[in-house]
């Protein structure tokens, strides 16, 4: 199960598992983001290699235009995904531990 | 316990399914789902994608010994391809020079704490293993 929620101050709400399976659903919704923007991973429970694909994707575009995505409440797992790739690098984070 | 997927993305949905059934039949802690899922995904996708019309099935394959799961992925009737040479990432380039996709290779065996690779008889044999202690 994979989703996305607008949050009440305009975050992006990713809930679920994000996956290879999902991964275009993800792309598609993140294609639309036309300035930056929070995305809150406070429920996202899981990320593979193609979401990370979207991520990197959407932030190369946005970064172009002068900003990115801030990623917000990620958790540990994910976090250390983020690090084995590099992402903290490119990506602002905040962690949410857990 | 083992288990046969049809080589489909949207098989990864019951492949969850199998590695979370595995686990809680072995009461083992969640925090090591993560990992299992990761790699599992990582690997199983890597065969979908390099044998997409392939017919047959991929053999998922979770045993349990103490402290450690091993956890093989078998390919029938295909190529070689091993995962364990695949071409390096270089994480610490800037944005504009990084690359989409190459990464799922590269984090598996930062994810898991062994990562093998057999050719035998036309079989791609991908085992790693996992502490859960």
């Amino acid at each position: 199960m994979f989703e996305i929620e607008q949050g009440e101050n305009g975050e992006i709400i990713f809930v679920g598992r994000l996956d290879a399976a999902q991964a275009e659903k993800a792309q598609s919704f993140l294609d639309s983001v036309a300035a930056p923007s929070v995305l809150d991973f406070a429920r996202l429970d899981y990320i593979s290699s193609a979401g990370l694909g979207s991520l990197l994707r959407t932030q190369k575009r946005l970064m172009a235009t002068g900003g990115g995505l801030k990623l917000i409440n990620v958790n540990d797992h994910i976090g250390n995904v983020f690090r084995f790739s590099g992402f903290d690098q490119i990506f602002e984070i905040e962690s949410g531990g857990g | 316990m083992n288990k046969k997927f049809e080589r489909k993305i949207a098989s990864l949905d019951s492949i969850f399914a199998f590695t979370e059934g595995f686990f809680a039949s072995e009461v083992i802690d969640s925090e090591h789902l993560f990992a299992v899922n990761f790699a599992v995904e990582e690997l199983f996708t890597n065969m979908v994608k390099y044998n997409r019309d392939h017919g047959q099935e991929i053999l998922l394959d979770v045993s349990r010994s103490g402290d450690e799961l091993t956890v093989r992925l078998t390919d029938f009737n295909v190529d070689p391809f091993d995962v364990t040479k695949a071409p390096p990432v270089d994480v610490a380039s800037p944005l504009e020079d990084r690359k989409i996709g190459g990464l799922g290779l590269h984090l598996v065996p930062r994810i898991v704490d062994s990562l093998d690779y057999e050719y035998i008889d036309r079989e791609s044999r991908i085992t790693f293993t996992k502490r859960i202690g």
